[in-house]
């Protein structure tokens, strides 16, 4: 290897490590410190020991932040280590958040995982936000949804019904809002949240069939997806990270 | 008695230790696989069995048995330059580490590295190249220092640990985790260690280990003033090269005695040449001895 060929072989390794400027936002785990990168050694054993596997390894293309654990709650959501019994009710799983608990480094805090750890959240424990987009939304605009207010962790605290902003509602279905003072950004909304690509596309593909109620469902989700135009990010509530 | 060859071999331990290692890597994250990995849906929560919460976890990088923890040497310098932080648990986990490579050396490398073990059985593949007539040598000359502390540099400057990113016995226990928990692989890492063995097998065998390898440079240098070291008695020895023809990193144990003519920071303590005497010449020894 002569000094030309290290040079070569040096800048080409440099630059594998420039998307660390240009990423976008990541949402990290739960308890996230803000020096996260330069503190996570990549052990991979917060991956390991999420026990719902939602934490994945971000991959090469990402640069020097490769193989640190992310959330994609499209894939799997954060279910903060809880466990729904049969009566509904989430019961902790372990004695502090799995992810937390093995951190090596101290990368990501470690957060008591206690009865009523859901009743009030610790601040250094939110993930990120969701923010529901009213245009895109089937229970804003159909009156035919609440799978998000339905499904979320913190039902009546994250995701509410009536906003403040309305007065009247004639309506008898949901009308969600997030309340940005509770929701931890477990993605959950956005992992159930219906208006999404493969819904909206399913209308035009004849070649599966689909009951009238999924039909008339994608007919919804196409519907709006085509009245909000291009470029829009679908779904309709999604988990960005804390400003 | 002089002259007697070794009864025990110490190459039987060092596989031990070695299966053993590999072993725990492979099982510890199968074991922490779900037993639902494979079901359509999981979001009904309500209806599925508890997810496994181990109390065991982590690779030869980072280990977990519950409360007690350890940590790699590197792995902590590193977290410490590019964090600029001092962790206490983690600087409680590197202890045993660290003080074993102060007192033994190297010994990481040669007893307990799993990419190690792996590139070792692959000498022999080496070997029948070799004998097929499509090995070619190719020496890299000792760039680990080197490459050490640009990446301790880098990592420095950019915040982030770069030597945790491509470690080989981290990479394999890392890509283990992915197969058991996402049944998937990465490509760099995967792509590393092949490019690695293809290397290893085609040109000179244990390149990474003994030219490269950032973090055995640094085990090394932790190791300079170990107390275990292997010693020659030159009335045994009967300059019958054995001994050098083993040395993976292509030292010359039968110069011990020499002064200056063993590179010591490279000697990983693995033992093959005292095995291999077949007098009994070379022998481990305990004990300060300046290098």
């Amino acid at each position: 290897m002569t000094r030309r060929d290290f040079l070569i072989a040096g800048g080409l390794f440099l630059t594998g490590f420039l998307p660390l400027g240009f990423s976008g936002p990541v949402l990290r785990p739960p308890g996230a410190r803000r020096d996260f990168l330069a503190r996570c050694i990549r052990c991979g054993q917060c991956i390991e020991a999420c026990p719902y596997d939602t934490l994945r390894a971000m991959d090469i293309t990402s640069g020097g932040m490769a193989h640190s654990p992310y959330i994609d709650p499209l894939r799997t959501p954060c279910y903060l280590c809880q466990q729904r019994g049969p009566d509904g009710i989430d019961r902790p799983i372990s004695e502090f958040l799995r992810c937390g608990e093995v951190c090596p480094t101290g990368a990501i805090r470690k957060i008591k995982n206690t009865k009523d750890v859901l009743a009030n959240v610790p601040e250094d424990m939110k993930i990120g936000i969701s923010v529901l987009n009213r245009d895109l939304c089937l229970a804003w605009q159909y009156d035919s949804c609440g799978e998000c207010y339905y499904n979320c962790p913190l039902k009546d605290r994250a995701l509410r019904d009536f906003p403040p902003d309305m007065i009247f509602s004639e309506s008898t279905g949901i009308r969600p809002w997030v309340d940005p003072r509770h929701c931890i950004g477990c993605g959950m909304c956005n992992y159930v949240c219906p208006v999404k690509e493969h819904v909206a596309s399913e209308v035009m593909e004849r070649s599966h069939k689909l009951s009238l109620f999924e039909a008339r469902y994608a007919a919804m989700v196409r519907n709006l997806v085509g009245r909000a135009g291009p470029g829009v990010k679908l779904p309709a509530i999604r988990v960005t990270v804390r400003p | 008695m002089r002259g007697r060859p070794h009864g025990f071999k110490i190459l039987y331990l060092r596989r031990f230790s070695q299966v053993i290692t590999l072993a725990v890597i492979v099982v510890v994250p199968l074991l922490s696989m779900n037993p639902y990995d494979w079901s359509p849906s999981r979001l009904v929560q309500g209806h599925l069995p508890p997810p496994t919460v181990m109390p065991v976890s982590g690779d030869t990088w980072a280990f977990r048995i519950s409360n007690f923890s350890l940590l790699h040497p590197v792995a902590f310098i590193e977290e410490v330059l590019s964090a600029k932080v001092i962790y206490v648990p983690a600087l409680v986990a590197v202890a045993i580490p660290l003080l074993l490579t102060v007192i033994f050396g190297r010994v990481f490398c040669s007893f307990i590295c799993p990419a190690g073990f792996i590139f070792e059985l692959n000498q022999k593949t080496n070997g029948l190249m070799k004998k097929v007539g499509l090995q070619r040598d190719l020496y890299v000359r000792d760039l680990r220092l080197t490459f050490l502390v640009l990446l301790l540099i880098l990592g420095v400057v950019l915040s982030v640990p770069v030597i945790s990113l491509f470690d080989p016995p981290h990479v394999l226990g890392r890509e283990l985790i992915y197969l058991f928990t996402h049944h998937s692989l990465s490509i760099s890492g995967t792509g590393l260690l092949v490019a690695i063995l293809l290397y290893e097998t085609f040109f000179t065998k244990r390149t990474w280990c003994g030219s490269i390898c950032p973090s055995g440079g640094a085990l090394s240098e932790m190791g300079r003033l170990r107390i275990l070291r292997i010693s020659m008695d030159r009335d045994a020895c009967t300059l019958c090269q054995k001994c050098n023809e083993v040395c993976p990193y292509f030292l010359e144990p039968m110069r011990l005695a020499e002064e200056g003519g063993f590179d010591w920071t490279k000697c990983d303590n693995c033992g093959l040449c005292r095995d291999h005497c077949p007098t009994g010449a070379i022998k481990y020894t305990l004990g300060y001895k300046g290098s």
